[in-house]
């Protein structure tokens, strides 16, 4: 029994309920290409960052939520103006962001396990 | 005793051994601390910057980054925008609507430098830092807790806070300072800013933008230092578009009414009278004093100014023992800014790895005061100019413009106001460069490239305008003071 919650959703609208739904607590979310049949990304820096980001999540504060978000497919992706690039204001997929903060790990930064573990813990 | 008797053995086996826990220590977290830290670990040393921050006599309190991130350049500039606005749309935004929005880019500032230290592999550590040795550091963390740090090199960039008049009763009770007007929970409201320094000014600016009631009591001069018929436009135009001013006045009590607005009672100089009025807030601006009381410095040797209380340092930023440095504000005949203080521990940091022997160059620095009217500088004031090299070596030229924003908004252009110092003779070189008028920073910024490379009169009117521009009236400027002809410029 995790001391977090992980919460799987698919696409901008799902996402938005179920945050809505979580107000009040310390959310997370961390936000991917799709995952295809074998469990593989299109993206090739999520499949590599993902391992990175759950090998940190057990400094992940108590009663938190965490957020495994799924974007979309690789074309929906590209198009600018997405939902999750118009209005979260998304600019590269990995991000993990930290929800109502401005503290993010944008692309190369999740691969580095410290700066994971430092927007887990850091206050 | 038995703990000194430890640290002696300690140091014993520390100076055989050679190894100390870090390359350098840097004690103090803001722009020149940063600077110093990300550059020394980017070229291989091994570093920990330690930050801490003592919240104000009201509580408030920030994170990494120092005065500038925090409550200074950065937050002060985005108010200052906001105010140029409120004033522009006649729709006078409010404290409450702004302040979510300069507080959430200031904490994205404090952020991406935890990544950044992060990345440069710097240790960040949220101690008090204070000097045991001249090689050992002690942390003292919020609760109590101390850590020790032995290091090769130790860089003291604790900057400084603003000042309390303490001998104002009242003063320190219910007076803030510009260390919580960024951060208040409610907008200050009725606003007494006591002082006259770019602080002063530039606060009384943007709370008058955004439609407060303001005040400014200034016991002298404003913007001591500075050029001062310069300061003079500055202020003339402040009162032009409603900020107050209390000249020749000196505060004597503050007392909170059982309304609970504040009371300020200050002497008018020039009757001798006493006045008094009410305000919902005082902000004191009237000073910074460095953060080096809690430091340890006596103890370790560390020389200070007398007066100042800052500490004294050499070309090089190397205090008075030998493996301690020293920079930013915190040292003694600097300019208090953060980019000299980013250079200069750039260069400090590239020295210390032993990658140059490059000194910080603080002369010919440029700045801009953001008032409302905003005014950009580089070089010698007027008067310091006369002092220097005599009233008959130096010509002044000057023109009074009207930026073309101003036409269309059919704003008051009285105080735009262009000032060339020169020596006289030759290709008159330029002493010193004054500007008024909206955008000063960025007008000013060129400007300052060409005095850097000894630019002369003869430069400046080579070079043809971009128009239509504010800053072209620099290219075109031709009447001098001397020759008393009217400096306004026509149109195009």
């Amino acid at each position: 029994m995790s001391h977090y919650e992980e919460v799987k959703v698919h696409g901008y609208d799902e996402f938005c309920k179920a945050v809505s739904e979580r107000k009040g607590n310390d959310i997370f979310a961390y936000f991917s290409g799709d995952i295809d049949t074998q469990g593989l990304s299109w993206c090739p820096d999520c499949v590599k960052a993902e391992p990175i980001v759950r090998g940190e999540m057990s400094h992940l504060p108590e009663g938190s939520v965490f957020f495994y978000c799924q974007v979309g497919e690789r074309p929906y992706w590209k198009d600018p103006n997405n939902e999750f690039k118009k209005t979260l204001k998304l600019s590269g997929v990995p991000t993990l962001i930290r929800y109502g903060t401005p503290q993010k790990l944008v692309e190369e930064e999740c691969f580095k396990a410290d700066l994971v573990r430092m927007m887990f813990t850091e206050d | 005793l038995k703990d000194i008797q430890l640290n002696i053995e300690w140091h014993g086996i520390w100076f055989v051994t050679g190894t100390f826990d870090y390359d350098l220590v840097v004690i103090g977290g803001g722009s020149g601390g940063l600077a110093c830290s990300k550059e020394a670990a980017q070229l291989g040393q091994k570093v920990a910057v330690l930050d801490y921050v003592e919240p104000s006599v009201k509580g408030t309190k920030w994170g990494i980054g120092g005065t500038c991130v925090n409550v200074g350049c950065i937050p002060k500039k985005l108010m200052h925008q906001a105010a140029l606005l409120g004033t522009a749309l006649k729709d006078a935004q409010k404290y409450e609507q702004w302040k979510p929005a300069v507080q959430n880019h200031v904490r994205s500032l404090n952020w991406g430098h935890r990544v950044q230290l992060q990345d440069k592999e710097v240790k960040y550590l949220n101690v008090k830092g204070s000097l045991l040795d001249e090689h050992t550091v002690k942390g003292s963390t919020r609760t109590g807790k101390e850590i020790m740090l032995t290091a090769k090199n130790i860089v003291i960039a604790t900057g400084g806070r603003p000042k309390y008049p303490t001998h104002i009763p009242g003063a320190v009770e219910h007076g803030i300072t510009s260390d919580d007007i960024f951060w208040l929970k409610e907008s200050p409201g009725k606003t007494l800013v006591v002082g006259a320094s770019y602080v002063a000014l530039e606060c009384a600016g943007f709370l008058t933008g955004i439609g407060l009631e303001t005040t400014v009591m200034v016991r002298s001069i404003p913007l001591r230092g500075f050029d001062q018929q310069m300061a003079g436009l500055v202020t003339d135009y402040m009162e032009a578009y409603g900020t107050k001013f209390s000249w020749r006045s000196v505060p004597k009590s503050v007392d909170k009414l059982s309304s609970g607005v504040l009371q300020v009672t200050w002497t008018d100089e020039q009757t001798g009278k006493d006045q008094r009025d009410t305000f919902d807030s005082v902000l004191w601006a009237v000073g910074r004093a460095p953060e080096t009381k809690t430091l340890g410095l006596e103890k370790v040797g560390v020389k200070l100014n007398k007066e100042s209380g800052k500490i004294l340092v050499a070309a090089d930023e190397s205090t008075s023992v030998p493996n301690i440095y020293a920079f930013g504000d915190i040292g003694e005949g600097r300019p208090e800014l953060t980019p000299t203080a980013i250079k200069a521990g750039k260069l400090l940091a590239r020295r210390l790895a032993g990658q140059t022997n490059e000194l910080m160059n603080y002369d010919n620095v440029a700045t801009t005061v953001f008032t409302p009217l905003e005014y950009g500088c580089v070089g010698l004031s007027e008067e310091e100019a006369e002092s220097r090299h005599g009233k008959d070596s130096i010509e002044v030229y000057h023109a009074f413009y009207k930026p073309l924003e101003f036409t269309v908004a059919e704003r008051d252009a009285s105080q735009c106001y262009i000032k060339v110092v020169c020596k006289r003779g030759g290709d008159q070189r330029i002493l010193g460069l004054h500007f008024t008028g909206p955008n000063a920073g960025e007008v000013t910024q060129g400007f300052a490239m060409g005095f850097q490379c000894g630019a002369t009169l003869t430069h400046l009117k080579e070079t043809v305008g971009i128009h239509p521009t504010c800053a072209e009236e620099l290219t075109k400027v031709n009447v001098s003071k001397r020759s008393g002809l009217d400096a306004t410029v026509t149109g195009c």
